[in-house]
């Protein structure tokens, strides 16, 4: 028996940057408002009300279909999707299926991805449907709840549904398929993944003959690999065990960090799906392509190659530039202020990096779903810019700009501004740089010796200088003035 | 041909709580109604489409905020906090 | 005092119009009459008399204030009924259910919108079969409804009480929902004008939904004029409904016509009681005599027409009914002590035999393994008639036949067999499942009890069916009024 490992996902996408819902006029951002205050007849389920179709919600959804390589259909179709929950104002789901003929909004696509080597994904359909509401327990407890609460304010949000065949062999390689499905939908600014909930992915998954599992319940992106990791891992446990894996359903306990067996009775829903009559067949004639294809935003691969073309920036540094499309925005903002691509790129992706990653750190510590937008350091492209100029202008050290970075994300100053007060400007004025050279070559005589012969102990005294003068010399003009000292005292 | 546990079944599916008395009778009057309908089996349809409307998708709703200046839900008894209340899931 | 509930709508507006009577004087007596009488008939459900005689006495303001005829609205002052699966807001709508016995809708339905925009007073909702699922009115929480020619026979259905209190004089006009005949049956048996428009002619928004694919709300009068009336307010696109559609038809008019190229259909006629096919007979045989070129013709698919339609009708209404669950309205059953699921079990145990009947089947023929086999066909059949139906259409202007196989009949005599119930509707679901209109106009009565005709016509074609059923009315002078 082999112990080839198939991962297959299926990732909701909600389409937060509609202004209404998918099928009324609801406001389309229902976070944070108090409950039942964000409905209408429609979304919750009123006798008598219509569905309305969204226009943008299509062409949203068309725009990802495209960067995902899948066909679209000529003719699109909703489905009714039967069954009853609490969180169903209609009970029936309206969503597609393509199981009469193809008319979801996009099949057979492709997704190429990297990770150190390249691949690929398949992805097998994407799909509109709308959002249930939102269902709240006594105590936070389902099972201890003797009722539920349920708030319609989410039902109807637009949700792009994106189905991946199992071509995935390795959790880590998932991670790597969702940052770039993460950039896409950023770049295509169809969906703003840091709000809460706006992003999900259920993932399947078999080992060689074994039957396959679903896991559902997988509150982010970032709870994907760990729950496919853990999954695998009692797999194979099962496995070496001889112990049948059984085709099931199984949620991830994130607290816990665990897949446990979905409860209750899992009889297999007959869903019974048949053609809204309510929603016509919806044409997407020629010019509607074109005009989308035309209007396509740029997406992270391009972006990335003309990086590399127009900008000489390396691989790596490119690659960490588009996966967060915020850096790539404040990049190409920045170097519009003071173009010099190479060192700007530079600033970005080993400096101001960790200060974002510090944050996400700090924010998943304390469970915050969303992940760090640099808004909230309040560093701007100009910002940027400034410290790249001042540095190429040799008005600071490198050092000295490294240290102004945590500064400017608290305070929000401009490096010239924070220079002035420090008084960081780099020392170039020769006599106190001479000065200094002075003392220290008092304190270290035996170096001073030993640097005459050997260059390396040069450097030696280069860094009690640094010290000295607090990082503020320039290093170049203390090495040639040390050098020349070295040289005169001989 | 349609089973009493057919019936059951379906009764399930659809929420629908029904007694003996009536299972019996559904079980009798759906078989003699889907009997009926098996009259679509003597007509040859492979070639045909299915009737359906079609729109543009030019002609759909444009994607505007308009707000229900009331309440939907102002009639339930079931309110609590806002919310609507409804049976326990466990 | 002159009887003013037995004026016609154009009557009434006219009436108003001139000052021979004010709008109050006549909402009162209307309410009057059903007052009286409502307890033999039952066509309402509830009866509005404070909002109906303000939105009078607001008229009557009007009309004295010198108000341009414009402005009073079309159909200003006429007494409207409507069916109880149609939202009204503020004004109860319960489909005749427990699972929507308390429901005050938060807003009007389109067509409700219209009617009252245009000046129409609404004086209370009308008694239908359960979520229009029947074919008599028997399946009513509310008692069924009698027919006003002889209280002991069923008016009809599911529209009974649009039909019935046409008839009774208790409103001018009415607002039905015809998914299968709905509209028409009741029109036949109760001697009115019924009319199904064409699919996406009317807005569905508001009609609470029993099977999506194949109904129109239609109008029901005592005159065919009357009811061209009602359609000039109704129809029309809405954004509110994306099945609707612009037909670019300004408005309907009633005008004197001949000419006409007739088909009479006769598998329909031969399907019917003997007394049914005389009148039909009859019926064409005016016609000829006004001019028109009449023929026998024949639809070899009607055969499978009702298999197609009760396929559609069920599965879609065991979705459409699926959100009936008593979280959200319904009626009082507090959900404390109950699970999820057994709540809803039992909540909707509540729904009528017929209802869960359908639901039921419907649920069968969407099921796993059954959607190519009935759904899927079903809807492919519908292609068929419509093409053959469409190509008849070409050597005929409209077609004719019986609206009903069979005269009105006594109460309980068919509800408990449902295959025999669903066979009355042989004759009207051609017109829902290919979704051309369809009219049903009086044309005689057999041991008084009467026959209706029914005229169908090419899609948007309702000019058309009003210019025949006019032609034929202005002659035929078939009686209008029970002895009630």
């Amino acid at each position: 028996m082999t112990s080839e490992i198939k991962i297959g996902l299926e990732i909701h996408c909600q389409l937060t940057y509609l202004k209404s819902k998918l099928f009324c006029p609801c406001y389309n951002d229902y976070r944070f408002r108090s409950p039942n205050s964000n409905i209408c007849p429609i979304c919750s389920g009123l006798p008598g009300t219509l569905p309305l179709l969204n226009q943008s919600a299509l062409e949203h959804a068309s725009l990802l279909s495209i960067s995902l390589g899948c066909k679209i259909p000529n003719e699109i179709i909703f489905y009714r999707k039967n069954y009853f929950y609490p969180d169903l104002p209609k009970n029936f789901q309206l969503t597609q299926y393509n199981a009469y003929g193809i008319t979801s909004i996009g099949v057979d696509g492709k997704l190429e991805y990297d990770t150190g080597s390249k691949k690929h994904a398949r992805i097998r359909r994407i799909q509109l449907e709308e959002d249930p509401g939102k269902l709240v327990y006594e105590n936070n407890s389902m099972d201890n709840s003797f009722y539920t609460l349920i708030d319609y304010n989410r039902a109807g949000v637009s949700l792009v549904e994106i189905v991946t065949e199992p071509d995935f062999i390795a959790p880590k390689d998932v991670r790597i398929f969702l940052n770039k499905i993460t950039s896409i939908v950023e770049h295509l600014r169809i969906c703003d993944t840091r709000l809460e909930g706006a992003v999900r992915c259920d993932a399947n998954v078999s080992i060689g003959e074994g039957r396959r599992v679903e896991i559902k319940n997988i509150g982010s992106f970032k709870e994907v690999e760990k729950a496919l990791s853990y999954e695998i891992t009692r797999q194979k446990t099962m496995s070496a065990r001889e112990i049948e894996i059984k085709a099931e359903t199984r949620h991830w306990d994130e607290a816990r960090k665990i897949t446990k067996q979905a409860r209750g009775k899992e009889t297999e829903e007959d869903y019974r799906y048949f053609p809204e009559p309510d929603i016509p067949t919806i044409v997407l004639d020629n010019s509607f392509l074109l005009a989308l294809e035309r209007n396509m935003p740029e997406l992270p691969d391009q972006r990335r190659r003309r990086y590399i073309t127009n900008y000489e920036l390396g691989d790596h540094v490119s690659q960490v530039l588009i996966d967060n499309k915020e850096l790539s925005d404040l990049f190409e903002s920045a170097i519009a202020i003071y173009p010099a691509p190479k060192a700007i790129a530079n600033w970005i992706v080993s400096d101001l990096i960790k200060f974002i990653n510090k944050n996400n750190h700090n924010q998943s510590e304390r469970n915050h779903e969303g992940s760090t937008s640099i808004s909230e350091l309040r560093i701007e492209a100009k910002h940027i810019a400034e410290l790249a100029k001042l540095v190429d202008q040799d008005m600071i050290s490198r050092t000295t700009a490294k240290g102004l970075i945590n500064q400017m994300i608290k305070t929000g100053e401009l490096p010239s501004q924070l220079v002035q007060k420090t008084n960081a400007s780099k020392i170039d004025d020769q006599n106190i740089i001479l000065d200094a050279i002075e003392t220290v070559f008092k304190d270290e005589m035996s170096a001073v010796n030993d640097a005459r012969q050997n260059s390396k102990a040069t450097n030696f005294l280069l860094g009690r200088i640094m010290q000295f003068t607090k990082g503020k010399a320039d290093p170049k003009i203390a090495l040639d003035l040390i050098n020349k000292k070295l040289i005169e005292s001989t | 041909m349609v089973s009493r546990d057919e019936i059951k079944h379906l009764g399930w599916l659809s929420r629908l709580e029904l007694t003996e008395e009536e299972i019996s009778k559904f079980t009798l009057q759906i078989e003699e109604i889907i009997g009926y309908l098996n009259k679509l089996d003597s007509v040859s349809l492979s070639e045909i489409e299915p009737v359906r409307s079609r729109k543009n998708i030019s002609e759909l709703r444009k994607d505007r905020i308009e707000p229900f200046r009331a309440d939907p839900l102002e009639g339930s008894k079931n309110r609590k906090d806002g919310f609507i209340k409804g049976p326990r899931l466990n | 005092m002159v009887n003013l509930c037995s004026l016609t709508a154009e009557q009434i507006v006219k009436g108003i119009r001139n000052e021979e009577f004010s709008a109050e004087e006549y909402i009162s007596q209307i309410l009057e009459r059903i007052e009286k009488i409502d307890d033999k008939v039952n066509a309402f459900v509830v009866v509005d008399n404070s909002g109906a005689l303000e939105k009078a006495r607001h008229i009557d303001k009007m009309v004295r204030s010198g108000e341009d005829g414009k402005d009073l609205g079309s159909l200003a002052g006429v007494a409207v009924g409507v069916k109880d699966n149609i939202c009204t807001r503020g004004l109860r709508t319960t489909c005749a259910s427990k699972m929507l016995q308390d429901y005050v809708p938060p807003y009007d339905a389109t067509v409700v919108r219209k009617l009252k925009d245009d000046g129409a007073i609404v004086v209370g909702k009308l008694n239908l079969d359960e979520f229009a699922m029947g074919s008599t009115t028997e399946f009513s929480m509310y008692g069924s409804t009698h027919n006003p020619w002889n209280t002991k026979y069923v008016p009809g259905g599911s529209s009974g009480g649009s039909g019935a209190s046409v008839a009774a004089s208790e409103c001018a006009i009415s607002l039905g929902s015809d998914t299968g005949g709905s509209v028409r049956c009741p029109a036949s048996f109760c001697s009115v004008v019924g009319l199904k428009p064409t699919y996406g002619c009317v807005s569905r928004f508001g009609l609470i939904s029993y099977a999506n694919s194949l109904e129109q709300v239609g109008p029901m009068g005592k005159t065919v004029s009357d009811v061209v009336m009602v359609m000039n307010s109704i129809s029309g696109i809405d954004d509110n409904d994306q099945t609707t559609v612009d037909n670019e038809i300004p408005k309907y008019t009633i005008k004197p016509s001949g000419n006409i190229r007739i088909g009479l259909l006769k598998e329909m006629v031969e399907g019917a009681e003997p007394e049914i096919s005389k009148c039909i007979y009859s019926a064409m045989d005016l016609f000829s005599s006004l001019g028109c070129e009449c023929k026998e013709t024949s639809m070899k698919s009607i055969e499978y027409a009702l298999a197609s339609y009760y396929t559609i009708a069920m599965a879609e209404s065991s979705s459409n009914l699926a959100r009936y669950d008593n979280i959200r309205y319904g009626f009082d059953l507090s959900s404390d002590s109950y699970e999820w699921n057994a709540y809803f079990a039992k909540v909707r145990s509540y729904l009528g035999e017929e209802v869960k009947r359908r639901i039921i089947a419907g649920s069968y023929v969407l099921s796993s393994g059954y959607y190519g086999k009935y759904y899927l066909k079903a809807q492919k059949v519908r292609t068929i008639l419509k093409q053959e139906i469409t190509s008849l259409f070409k050597s005929f202007d409209i077609l004719i036949g019986p609206t009903m196989p069979v005269m009105p009949f006594k109460f309980g005599e068919k509800i408990d067999d449902p295959l025999k119930m669903y066979m009355v509707d042989i004759n009207t679901v051609i017109a829902n499942l290919t979704g051309i209109p369809a009219i049903s106009i009086p044309a005689g009565f057999s041991k008084k009890l009467p026959i209706g005709l029914q005229i169908m016509a090419g899609e948007f074609q309702e000019q058309m069916l009003f210019d025949a059923a006019f032609l034929f009315e202005n002659t035929a002078n078939i009686q209008r009024s029970p002895e009630l």
